[in-house]
């Protein structure tokens, strides 16, 4: 009896175990999907999509990734609502790595959705400079940047301005030769609003989450300056709808000079769309940009693995593709990239002011709008 | 009625009425889908915009607090202006090219006609957009006009895009055939014996299109002016193409507000402003329509 019962109990345990058993090789044998999830215009997608990830697998064949892309962000909140609903409800959560706006990751901190990010979990994360990482707060990894800087044609321009002020000056005395793009189209136009705007009052205070509208009576001499310059721009003080259309004019030579994003003037001049004559700089003190960072669900099926992509995004032959697909700045110290690289990108390398926060950037908008273009 | 209703009295009655009742499900079945819409995505929607609109911000009873916000906005009235300026304009102006090629197309036979009857409606077959993009790179400073000029001795050369002409031109141009085909259908329903017939009491080709033409072709030609007042004050791609900075089309405007400078309420008040404008509007195609039925029956 008592050896039948033994007989039973070593089949039970056998039935139990042989599946398992079974279903962990091949769990080691079939590699890992991570989700990726991208907020981004189709250049980040592609570099993404054919950079990025297919490099990351060969590098490591254990795991396999699959985008999902989000055009221009469209769906951010609702990725957002997914992963606090699984982290309410106990759950772990299918977005292993998202790329999205600080306002996303902001708005998960409270809810304890990210992982916390540090060298010890991330070895690369040292290479990165400490202050881009403490704007994030710890949840975002700054993988790549750029930032707003000044396209001029050389074959024009023999002297580009070094400061806004000089810029100010070139522009008023090369009339219809200037426009920066419609605030509402793009960040580049914002920039140059914004130069204006820091010209006469401090960035930090409207970069920070504070917001009140009566801060805003400092812009009044930016929109006077700005609403002097109008006369001066290109066709009378029209302003183009959108970053490209800018580079456009330029292109064509319709312009000699405009507020450009780096990594759109770099990738337009390599591509031959503007002339090799078009150089681009940064101006003292600089326009604004930004870091675009991901962020770890800290609850998701497969944090070792996008850990492991994480850091492989920090190493030299990621951020080379940063570069070399969309021209954006590296993620981690210039000092780690070759020379090449760094003697490319000598002219627009520098330091960037921060962004107004999204509440002062809409009123700027709408401000730009009644007292510059509308000239009231 | 306890009974199975199978009463003698009441068995012919009721067979004619649930014939009338079925026809009249099937006619509720049939109007439903399409009134449903019209419901929910239509009517519930406005109701709520207007609501809205009227509801203050930090609480309390209805005002029209949002509306003067809105018209007291120097550049908000300048952008109403502009629209319906744009608008009138461009109606004008398609009527005026479209009137005589409807005419033409409707009284010619020879095989300029035809070739033209087919041409005039290309536009309808391009999208907004890509049109919108063709006329900025036909007129735009180094277009296609631009160089044309140029070469012909004009130096002065004035803008084209990127202001109200550069929307009044796109608009013509995508509009012509919409308005050819309302105008041209309405001249093909007159009788040719009554133009015949003024021919030979001795009426010349102006007073046969004064006193025959026009008066027989005036509903088909409200028709035709209110949906090109409505399309054109309602368009958004052509004016954010091909418009200027400011004053801006309202459809442009609103979408600033909305998606901009997040601010909602302007945004939704405008709409109703909007809305009211081609209600107006919109009264003279339902009176010109209403008329039409009353003159068929």
């Amino acid at each position: 009896m008592r050896g039948l019962v033994t007989v039973l109990l070593a089949l039970m345990v056998a039935v139990v175990l042989i599946p398992a058993a079974g279903l962990r090789t091949a769990g080691a044998a079939a590699p890992a999907t991570l989700n990726v999830y991208i907020n981004g215009d189709t250049n980040i997608l592609d570099l993404w999509s054919k950079s990025l990830l297919p490099a990351f697998s060969k590098r490591y064949p254990q795991y396999r990734a699959n985008m999902v892309g989000l055009m221009h962000g469209n769906g951010g909140q609702g990725v957002l609502d997914k992963l606090i609903a699984a982290k309410r409800a106990g759950r772990t959560t299918d977005v292993d790595l998202w790329e999205t706006e600080p306002s996303m990751v902001e708005q998960g901190i409270p809810e304890g959705l990210w992982v916390k990010l540090s060298d010890k979990l991330v070895p690369n994360l040292g290479k990165v400079p400490a202050e881009k990482i403490a704007a994030t707060g710890g949840y975002g990894a700054p993988y790549r940047g750029s930032s707003v800087v000044i396209g001029y044609n050389s074959q024009f321009v023999k002297n580009p301005p070094k400061t806004f002020d000089d810029l100010v000056a070139w522009i008023k005395a090369n009339p219809g030769k200037f426009t920066y793009c419609d605030p509402n189209t793009g960040g580049s136009g914002q920039a140059f609003v914004s130069a204006a705007i820091y010209r006469f009052a401090s960035p930090e205070k409207f970069a920070g989450n504070a917001y009140d509208p009566k801060e805003e009576t400092a812009w009044e001499p930016a929109w006077k300056l700005l609403r002097d310059l109008q006369p001066a721009m290109y066709n009378n003080g029209f302003h183009p709808n959108g970053n490209v259309a800018v580079l456009q004019l330029l292109g064509q030579q319709n312009i000699y000079m405009a507020s450009v994003w780096s990594d759109m003037g770099l990738d337009f001049s390599k591509r031959g769309l503007v002339p090799k004559t078009v150089k681009f700089e940064q101006i003292s003190p600089p326009l604004f940009g930004g870091d675009s960072t991901v962020t770890l669900p800290s609850f998701s099926a497969h944090l070792e693995g996008a850990l492991t992509l994480l850091n492989w995004l920090l190493t030299p032959e990621a951020q080379q593709m940063v570069i070399s697909d969309v021209s954006g700045y590296p993620g981690v110290d210039w000092k780690y990239m070759p020379d090449s690289v760094r003697k490319q990108f000598a002219d627009v390398a520098k330091p960037y002011s921060p962004l107004p926060n999204a509440k002062y950037l809409a009123d700027i908008k709408r401000l730009w709008h009644d007292r510059v273009a509308a000239g009231q | 009625m306890t009974g199975t209703g199978l009463d003698p009295h009441a068995a012919t009655p009721v067979p004619r009425r649930r014939e009338g009742l079925r026809q009249g499900a099937l006619g509720l079945a049939l109007v439903l889908p399409p009134l449903l819409v019209l419901a929910f995505l239509v009517a519930l929607p406005a109701v709520t915009a207007v609501i809205e609109t009227l509801t203050p911000a930090g609480g309390g009873g209805p005002t029209l607090a949002n509306y003067a916000r809105v018209l007291g906005a120097r550049t908000l009235r300048a952008d109403i202006v502009f629209s319906v300026g744009i608008t009138l304009v461009s109606v004008a102006v398609v009527f005026a090219l479209s009137y005589p090629l409807a005419l033409y197309l409707r009284f010619s036979r020879g095989r300029a006609a035809r070739v033209l009857g087919v041409l005039f409606v290309v536009p309808l077959f391009v999208p907004v957009v890509i049109a919108s993009f063709a006329m900025i790179t036909f007129l735009v400073n180094h277009g296609f006009v631009s160089t044309l000029l140029y070469q012909a001795g004009v130096r002065a050369f004035p803008r084209l895009v990127y202001n109200g002409t550069g929307i009044v031109l796109t608009q013509v141009w995508v509009n012509i055939p919409f308005a050819v085909l309302i105008l041209g259908a309405g001249l093909q329903a007159i009788d040719d014996a009554l133009i015949d017939g003024a021919r030979d009491v001795g009426a010349g080709p102006l007073r046969t299109f004064a006193s025959i033409i026009l008066p027989l072709n005036a509903v088909p030609t409200m028709i035709a002016l209110t949906l090109l007042f409505i399309g054109v004050f309602g368009s958004f791609t052509i004016p954010y193409l091909v418009g200027g900075n400011a004053p801006a089309m309202l459809g442009v405007t609103m979408t600033n507000y909305l998606t901009q400078y997040l601010q909602r309420a302007q945004a939704v008040t405008i709409a109703v402003l909007a809305f009211l404008i081609a209600s107006v509007v919109g009264v003279v195609y339902v009176a010109s329509v209403s008329r039409r039925e009353r003159g068929a029956r």
